[in-house]
């Protein structure tokens, strides 16, 4: 049985198209360093600059999984904590230091299935020029009215 | 070269439906509060007890992509069954690729949620490798392995989360 979550938005409210707020967040090293305590990924090209330029990357960069913790967090922040059904993407680009990241999370369905409220979602994290940095999309079940 | 590549094809099929071994994780409060706050969330309801209850959680709930960290700070040695196959489908594949200098990349990442995943929860999870494959690009070759981790709430058996990666070793 699936309990419901955090009421932020509701199905009713949902139209095809709509976006949610855009999380923006300009990269630092200390985020990465954060995230790898956080995670237990201690993989030395995102927080060791000397190993980093010795594998011939032009510094550290980020962990994949930050990114989409970051499209996870602006995700929740929109339809509620403990809603989502799926999230699944793909990693395009690395992520630099210094780079500003911005969500881009769009509406794309809005269906019913065996009385569950259900919304689609097409999610981005590109930089500053446009360039997508991880793709993907999510489902996340809506209470109704009331 | 043509028995080589004989040989790593016959390799990928052999991996694919071998088990990864169980995990058994513990969900505790410390290591959910660092993580929400690592991947930027504000939200008090993974900080705060009260915020968590309001909100319609048992317990104070985790971020969406937790169940990929949870083993991390939450799998204790002594609650193990020991059922880890050795050598690892994974190692056995990508270990001598990247001892070769190959590029390790994490190509995709997905979650299915059947349940909120909340502080307090006891998880089993069972994995195995769905796929194995290679592709030629750009004079390299990418192998791709294809792991999935099915996690079930040990006291009730019901599903809980499905977490499914695809590892990409460029060499």
């Amino acid at each position: 049985m699936r309990t419901m979550g955090e009421h932020k938005l509701s199905f009713d409210d949902v139209a095809v198209g709509d976006e949610a707020p855009v999380l923006t967040h300009k990269l630092t090293r200390t985020d990465l360093v954060k995230y790898a305590g956080a995670s237990g990924d201690f993989n030395p090209m995102h927080h060791d600059e000397p190993a980093a330029r010795a594998a011939g990357q032009p510094s550290v960069f980020g962990h994949g999984m930050f990114s989409m913790g970051l499209l996870g967090t602006a995700l929740t922040d929109y339809v509620g904590i403990g809603n989502l059904t799926r999230f699944s993407v793909r990693f395009a680009r690395q992520t630099w230091p210094d780079e500003v990241l911005s969500s881009k999370i769009v509406v794309t369905a809005r269906r019913e299935e065996g009385g569950r409220k259900l919304v689609d979602l097409a999610v981005t994290l590109a930089n500053a020029e446009g360039e997508q940095k991880v793709v993907g999309e999510a489902t996340a079940e809506l209470p109704g009215p009331g | 070269m043509a028995d080589g590549a004989a040989a790593q094809v016959e390799l990928l099929k052999g991996v694919i439906g071998k088990s990864t071994g169980t995990s058994k994780v513990v969900i505790e409060r410390g290591p959910v509060e660092h993580f929400a706050s690592a991947v930027r969330s504000t939200s008090p309801i993974y900080h705060d007890p009260a915020a968590a209850s309001a909100a319609g959680f048992d317990s104070i709930p985790t971020p969406p992509t937790w169940p990929f960290v949870m083993e991390f700070s939450g799998k204790f040695a002594e609650m193990q069954s020991g059922d880890a196959p050795s050598p690892h489908p994974l190692s056995t594949v990508l270990g001598p690729l990247l001892a070769g200098g190959g590029l390790l990349l994490h190509g995709e990442q997905e979650f299915i949620y059947h349940r909120p995943i909340v502080v307090g929860d006891v998880l089993i999870g069972e994995g195995s490798i769905i796929d194995a494959y290679q592709k030629e690009s750009k004079g390299k070759t990418m192998t791709f392995m294809v792991s999935e981790m099915n996690w079930k709430d040990e006291k009730t058996g019901e599903p809980v989360a499905t977490v499914r990666n695809n590892l990409i070793v460029r060499a």
